[in-house]
């Protein structure tokens, strides 16, 4: 295949027989907030709001450079806020104003940790 | 998730219930099928006609929207699931895939070459032997039934289930007895 046609033949995440190195037997527990994404996923679909498909294509609109950085957890979140962004179901700001909340609790749980009242031991 | 609290799309308890659904999911239960399929000839014929409504027989429920079909290992045929768009997998009956089997060598290779792909996980499966490599998608779903290994004929159901890991369900490996441990002198 010439370049250009496997270019416009195969989107990022169409692999299938393509040249790879060894397999890396790797596998982890999954952190508590990629289970809490899994979870969100099969509820988001659940409610006929993100399918398996659409899933699978907001991935692979993240493009090549951000599909092979990001992990796979990181990449579905990304890629469900970006659809719910296309689905006029939530905006940006709203995005961004959520994070910033949820940002500021944590720092206030580090104060609290940092404080010798609160430390334990 | 906030922004449902806000909009009431979805609640943080729906959540909180599916982390427990997902949790309650893992290759036990794959195991638990196989073995009722080496044990029980009629629900093996079914289990091959319609996975999906077998596992449900068991009290397995199916929380997705996908169709599960089961690919019989025999002395002529070894099969092997993969997802090679993506991580695809049966997770009603497995529970999450292993990080392998979502990354990149074992999704392109194992369709092109699943005896080099079989060898690097320790399995050699002879020539005269066909493999077959099924590709999974958003709504279909597969699953592998090894071959009972011989020998086990004595064997009671929780013996046997042992012998079912995750990875002979996948078709990486077979189903086998465990070698006696060498003890040296």
């Amino acid at each position: 295949m010439t370049d250009t046609s496997a270019l416009l033949n195969r989107l990022v995440n169409d692999i299938g027989g393509a040249q790879a190195g060894p397999i890396e037997q790797v596998e982890h527990q999954l952190e508590p907030w990629e289970k809490r994404c899994h979870a969100l996923a099969d509820v988001l679909d659940f409610h006929k709001i993100i399918n398996t498909e659409e899933k699978r294509r907001g991935v692979e609109s993240l493009g090549e450079v951000a599909i092979g950085k990001l992990t796979y957890y990181e990449r579905w979140i990304a890629a469900f806020a970006n659809i719910l962004f296309q689905k006029a179901i939530l905006t940006p700001t709203e995005l961004a104003r959520q994070m910033d909340l949820v940002a500021s609790r944590s720092t206030s749980d580090e104060v609290r940790s940092n404080d010798p009242a609160v430390r334990s031991g | 998730m906030s922004f449902s609290s806000a909009k009431k799309l979805i609640g943080p308890e729906e959540i909180r219930r599916q982390i427990e659904v997902l949790d309650s999911r893992t290759p036990a239960l794959g195991a638990q099928v196989v073995v009722k399929a080496w044990l029980d000839p009629t629900f093996r014929a079914r289990l091959l006609t319609d996975g999906r409504a077998a596992c449900e027989e068991l009290g397995i429920s199916f929380y997705d929207d996908t169709r599960l079909i089961v690919l019989e290992n025999t002395d002529k045929v070894h099969n092997l699931i993969v997802c090679t768009l993506c991580s695809c997998y049966p997770r009603p009956v497995l529970g999450l895939p292993p990080d392998w089997y979502k990354l990149k060598p074992y999704r392109a290779r194992a369709v092109i070459e699943p005896r080099a792909v079989l060898a690097e996980f320790g399995t050699h499966i002879p020539d005269d032997v066909e493999i077959r490599v099924s590709d999974s998608t958003a709504m279909v779903r597969y699953l592998v039934l090894p071959l009972r290994p011989e020998g086990t004929e004595a064997y009671t159901e929780a013996q046997l289930a042992a012998l079912v890991t995750r990875d002979t369900m996948i078709g990486v490996v077979r189903a086998t007895i465990p070698r006696p441990q060498r003890t040296s002198l």
